[in-house]
């Protein structure tokens, strides 16, 4: 345990402790922390809906609460809308979130040991919804204007829905004039073209991350960018405002709301990506990598962190694989492994992890020519009947071309299991314990 | 290696089906849980009770017959005597055992208000019991359909009125104990001052939230207070160690003699009656 956490353990008083969520595009964050809420409220109620953090708790009392709303300018995670949603009667799953939100909890744990005389130990955990484009403008910030230009030309190429950009950028003349109607219709094609990618190619790596998830309020001019190779006076204006975005993202990594958080975690919708293809795949798997890169450069300053607070610092990284309930439990391992090999996951500070946040199947035997292979049964969405999915073999590395012969399917609409009791007796779920006794392991 | 793959398949059932439902959780049970049913002191109390009460009875019926054998006058004079003695122990025990029961209604009140589903039907249960809970149940009655909005009532509303009257009583008991201290002559007399008027003190503050605890119902509030009461003892070391390492300079501890021991003995009190209120007190402080 690190020493500096074992000393604030003794100190009195609620230690705040922020866990980012984030993750990259529909890796279902909202519906995580609508779940991570009612299981650990209905834990706090002595139900055991987290296995694996009763087994850490080793009977000592844990109470868990709803804090109220914070002074801060970031808006509240509304759980409870989305707990009726999941919890109606035919069921709804949570809407996407545009904003940032967060969820705040308060858990009291009793100490073990010697501490076990002392009153139980009070954390706050400020669980925040930290938007995954964003995550991705890390990368850039060991990245020059002319490199990160020749990276995202090199992936726009061969994309439809960017060619209307990509067309304009080659038209462009070397010596292009920096000149600001240009540069206003070179960002608003590209700013089109992100989102086409992401929502008809279904692509992740898409930076920077805020042309996509823009920060609160009025947006300052120097976002109006745009990659562009040369050095004629209109890349000369875009590296600047590049730059001055840079700086940005730098300055809000030591903003208290979103740079001091201790603890993250990272989902990413592979089974998805597997399906898509390979180059919706190649992608979702760069765009993890460099993230983890990112983070790792990061991570390395988090003991100095710990001493100064202010200067932010990730103690714990976790990175899981979403949705992993439309496979059967046998592939989950191989889920896990492919996740924690794209996120290149090493030393105990960093866990991959397969997990469903809110489950939907059972898991199945199911005879296929002639072998049994585990399968998954659920009740599809809107059609009153069960179906049986063997979406294919998740494999534990990233795909050779072999793999690509016969497509992973496409993940079904599977609805939510019943949740019992309106969610006051948790939501069922596939690994969210073993997650967050990971991301708490140190302060229970 | 390809060819011998399991092709990917989808296949919806024919029959219409129902949701799926999550498996039953499974029951609770935590390590070191005790086991049930009384203890062996307990067994061996009960058939100690059962002997003397149950012979000095027959010895008395026997005594009665024998009374009447000598005369009708002294016959039931005798009577009237043992009906009023046996009466007068019928009561008293019948006393400890509602104050007993009433101890123990903490625990299910407090297994009640965990279930989202019985919040209400506690919460007008334990308000019945406090003296002026009646006024907060028009309250109840228009939160009823939120179990958290009625758990943050009777939090802000009795729990938060009953604690501070606790750590009043506290404080009184902190004061006489504080002077008391500093007056008794022999330290050996501290521990007995401090115990005696603990046991006062948890029983008040009992009878504050609407029990009567006799001998019995005291000893199961003591029981239920064990674990908290080694917090006190806890604070207690901590608060007397740093006490005696301000005072340790020779003129100080001159000036201030023993007083030192004696705050601290009274600041435990202050501990204690905020310890009984938690064991008394079915709504847990939330935050």
């Amino acid at each position: 345990m690190d020493p500096v956490a074992a000393a604030r353990a003794w100190l009195p008083g609620r230690q705040t402790v922020r866990i980012g969520v984030t993750g990259l595009a529909r890796s279902g964050k909202t519906a995580l922390l609508t779940s991570l809420a009612a299981n650990l409220l209905a834990a706090g109620a002595g139900l055991p809906t987290l296995p694996a953090l009763s087994t850490q708790l080793a009977g000592r009392s844990l109470r868990v609460a709803l804090a109220p709303a914070l002074a801060s300018g970031v808006p509240r995670f509304d759980h409870a809308a989305h707990l009726a949603a999941l919890a109606a009667d035919p069921p709804h799953w949570p809407e996407r979130t545009n904003s940032v939100a967060v969820l705040a909890l308060d858990i009291d744990i009793a100490g073990r040991g010697l501490r076990a005389l002392l009153p139980p130990r009070q954390l706050r955990l400020e669980l925040l919804d930290y938007p995954g484009e964003w995550l991705l403008d890390l990368p850039l910030l060991s990245q020059s204007f002319a490199e990160w230009s020749a990276a995202t030309w090199r992936r726009m190429e061969t994309q439809v829905p960017a060619a209307e950009f990509m067309r304009f950028v080659r038209a462009l003349p070397a010596n292009a004039p920096s000149d600001e109607s240009l540069a206003r219709a070179g960002h608003a094609l590209y700013r089109t073209a992100l989102r086409r990618l992401r929502d008809e190619a279904g692509l992740s790596l898409l930076q920077p991350g805020r042309l996509l998830m823009p920060a609160p309020g009025p947006e300052p001019p120097w976002v109006e960018l745009f990659p562009l190779a040369g050095d004629g006076p209109l890349a000369r204006l875009l590296a600047e405002r590049y730059d001055a975005y840079r700086a940005e993202v730098r300055r809000a990594l030591q903003e208290p709301g979103f740079g001091s958080l201790d603890r993250l975690l990272v989902l990413a919708d592979l089974l998805t990506a597997l399906h898509q293809g390979q180059a919706a795949f190649d992608d979702a798997a760069a765009a993890l990598s460099a993230v983890a890169r990112a983070l790792r450069a990061r991570r390395g300053w988090a003991w100095l962190a710990s001493l100064w607070p202010a200067l932010g610092g990730l103690q714990r990284v976790a990175f899981a694989a979403s949705k992993a309930d439309h496979v059967a439990e046998r592939q989950r391992g191989n889920l896990a492994a492919l996740v924690g090999n794209l996120a290149l996951v090493d030393g105990p500070a960093t866990r991959a992890f397969a997990i469903a946040s809110v489950r939907c199947t059972e898991d199945v035997v199911w005879t296929l020519d002639g072998r049994p292979v585990s399968a998954v049964r659920g009740r599809v969405a809107g059609a009153a009947r069960a179906g049986w999915s063997y979406p294919g073999e998740v494999p534990d590395t990233p795909p050779d071309a072999a793999f690509w012969v016969h497509p992973f399917l496409a993940l079904p609409d599977f609805e939510p299991l019943r949740v019992p009791l309106d969610g006051r007796a948790g939501i069922p779920h596939v690994h969210l314990d073993r997650l967050l006794a990971f991301l708490l392991e140190d302060l229970l | 290696m390809t060819e011998t793959r399991v092709r990917p398949r989808f296949e919806l059932e024919e029959r219409l089906a129902t949701r799926l439902e999550p498996e039953s959780l499974p029951a609770l049970i935590l390590p070191g849980a005790a086991p049930g049913g009384p203890g062996a002191v307990v067994l061996a109390s009960l058939g100690v009770g059962v002997l003397a009460t149950g012979l000095a009875a027959l010895s008395t019926g026997n005594f009665v017959a024998d009374q009447f054998a000598r005369g009708t006058v002294l016959g039931w004079l005798t009577l009237g005597v043992a009906v009023a003695g046996f009466g007068l122990l019928g009561a008293g025990l019948w006393r400890e055992l509602r104050g007993l029961f009433a101890v123990r209604s903490v625990d299910r009140l407090r297994a009640q208000f965990a279930d989202g589903a019985r919040v209400v039907h506690a919460a007008r249960t334990w308000l019945a019991e406090l003296p002026e809970g009646a006024a907060l149940l028009p309250a109840i009655a228009a939160a009823a359909g939120d179990p958290q909005a009625v758990l943050a009532l009777l939090r802000a509303g009795p729990a938060a009125t009953l604690r501070a009257r606790s750590v009043a009583l506290g404080r009184v008991a902190a004061a006489q104990v504080f002077a008391a201290t500093a007056a008794v002559p022999s330290p050996a007399f501290d521990s007995l001052l401090v115990g005696w008027r603990g046991v006062r003190l948890v029983r008040e503050v009992a009878v504050l939230h609407g029990m009567r605890p006799g001998l019995f119902g005291t000893l199961a509030l003591l029981r239920r207070t064990a674990l908290s009461a080694a917090v006190v003892l806890a604070t207690d070391v901590a608060l007397d160690a740093v006490l005696r390492g301000v005072l340790s300079s020779p003129v100080l501890e001159h000036l201030a003699g023993d007083v030192a021991g004696a705050g601290v003995a009274a600041r435990r009190m202050v501990v204690l009656a905020r310890v009984a209120h938690a064991a008394c007190c079915p709504i847990g402080e939330g935050r």
